[in-house]
């Protein structure tokens, strides 16, 4: 039984470990309500290409509440810079918004997009 | 991004995984590592500490760096163990650095050795004579093995024929002032023959003894909780703050 421990604590932990550090790519699926990341930045995409800006700036709070809840998730199995990358390219998205600016929008929503899908790959 | 948390987290985690690895790896003394051991060591240790705190980049990454230089430290060992010639190759080879007492200056060439090192070696193995030395062997670990020109060798009761008892080792009767029954029986006594021996040290309860030990021989070696030392050698040379 000791030896049998012996082994199997040290097992069971370093799994538990590699089971953290890749946790990101289901815990960054939406789990509950408000955290469906792309399915907001979807819901950006139509509000921009239709022009609805005040729609869209309904979205991006919707976008900014559901990383909230998606970073805390994910913040273990992920780098800072990652991180920072898509926290940067969301409040320009913000400023693209603002400034009903479609063109730089549009790039600045593929962009978080790419961030997205690269986050715990 | 709760970055204080991150590094607490990322800390359990390298902190747990290099101890198994550590463990995995063997090796329980320092001075049972070779110079490159002891650069594996280093570098594992390096790489657990960026995990911690460099969060700019994944866990994983650092994580699958420790394991690959885990690896192939381990496969080193297993290639070490089977293979002598790699073995010498990679971990080195005792050297005779003092042969029938002379200094043998160009194998000191050779290990970038200074004479003022070796001396100082021989200190160390408290020599301060070296006519006494006969070999001084450099082992791969960096060590000095000594051995002495027989006329300076102690004097042992084989070369005066004495018959000594084997002393044997000691077994722990009592400790922190607990009896322990397994060694008691081990060693073929019982408690009330333990507490006899005990009065005559003036013991009247087990709790009153630091430690008891017994030797194969029948020796007893007792310490008392109560030294009744009243003024404590000082052998340092410097007033401190205790």
């Amino acid at each position: 039984m000791r030896k049998f421990l012996v082994v199997a604590i040290p097992t069971v932990t370093l799994i538990l470990f590699i089971l953290i550090m890749h946790s990101g790519k289901i815990l960054k699926k939406p789990l509950g309500n408000n955290d469906n990341i792309p399915q907001s930045l979807d819901n950006i995409i139509d509000n921009v290409n239709n022009e609805s800006w005040e729609a869209a700036e309904d979205n991006l709070v919707k976008l900014n509440k559901a990383w909230k809840k998606v970073l805390f998730r994910v913040q273990f199995s992920s780098g800072k810079d990652e991180i920072y990358k898509l926290d940067t390219s969301i409040a320009r998205l913000e400023g693209a918004v603002e400034a009903e600016d479609k063109a730089a929008a549009l790039i600045e929503i593929y962009e978080v997009y790419n961030h997205w899908e690269e986050l715990g790959k | 991004m709760n970055e204080s948390l991150v590094i607490v987290v990322r800390a359990i985690i390298s902190f747990f995984t290099l101890l198994i690895f550590a463990r995995l790896l063997g090796k329980e003394q320092i001075s049972q590592l070779s110079y490159f051991d002891y650069v594996i060591g280093i570098t594992i240790g390096s790489i657990a500490s960026e995990a911690t705190v460099d969060i700019s980049s994944r866990p994983w990454e650092s994580f699958m760096g420790l394991l690959s230089w885990t690896v192939l430290a381990f496969i080193m060992q297993v290639v070490t163990l089977k293979w002598r010639y790699a073995a010498k190759v990679i971990e080195g080879e005792p050297v005779i650095i003092i042969m029938n007492g002379k200094i043998m200056d160009n194998v000191l060439k050779k290990m970038k050795l200074r004479v003022s090192d070796v001396l100082e070696l021989l200190r160390n193995q408290g020599i301060f004579d070296y006519n006494e030395v006969d070999y001084a062997i450099l082992e791969s670990n960096g060590s000095l093995s000594v051995l002495k020109k027989s006329e300076y060798l102690p004097l042992t009761p084989k070369d005066m024929n004495i018959k000594v008892k084997q002393t044997g080792i000691s077994t722990e009767l009592i400790y922190d002032g607990v009896i322990i029954e397994e060694n008691l029986k081990q060693m073929n006594k019982n408690e009330k023959w333990l507490m006899n021996q005990l009065k005559k040290y003036g013991i009247k309860d087990p709790s009153e003894a630091l430690l008891v030990t017994l030797n194969d021989a029948g020796s007893l070696y007792v310490d008392k909780y109560d030294d009744k030392i009243k003024k404590v050698k000082d052998i340092g040379d410097y007033k401190g703050p205790f």
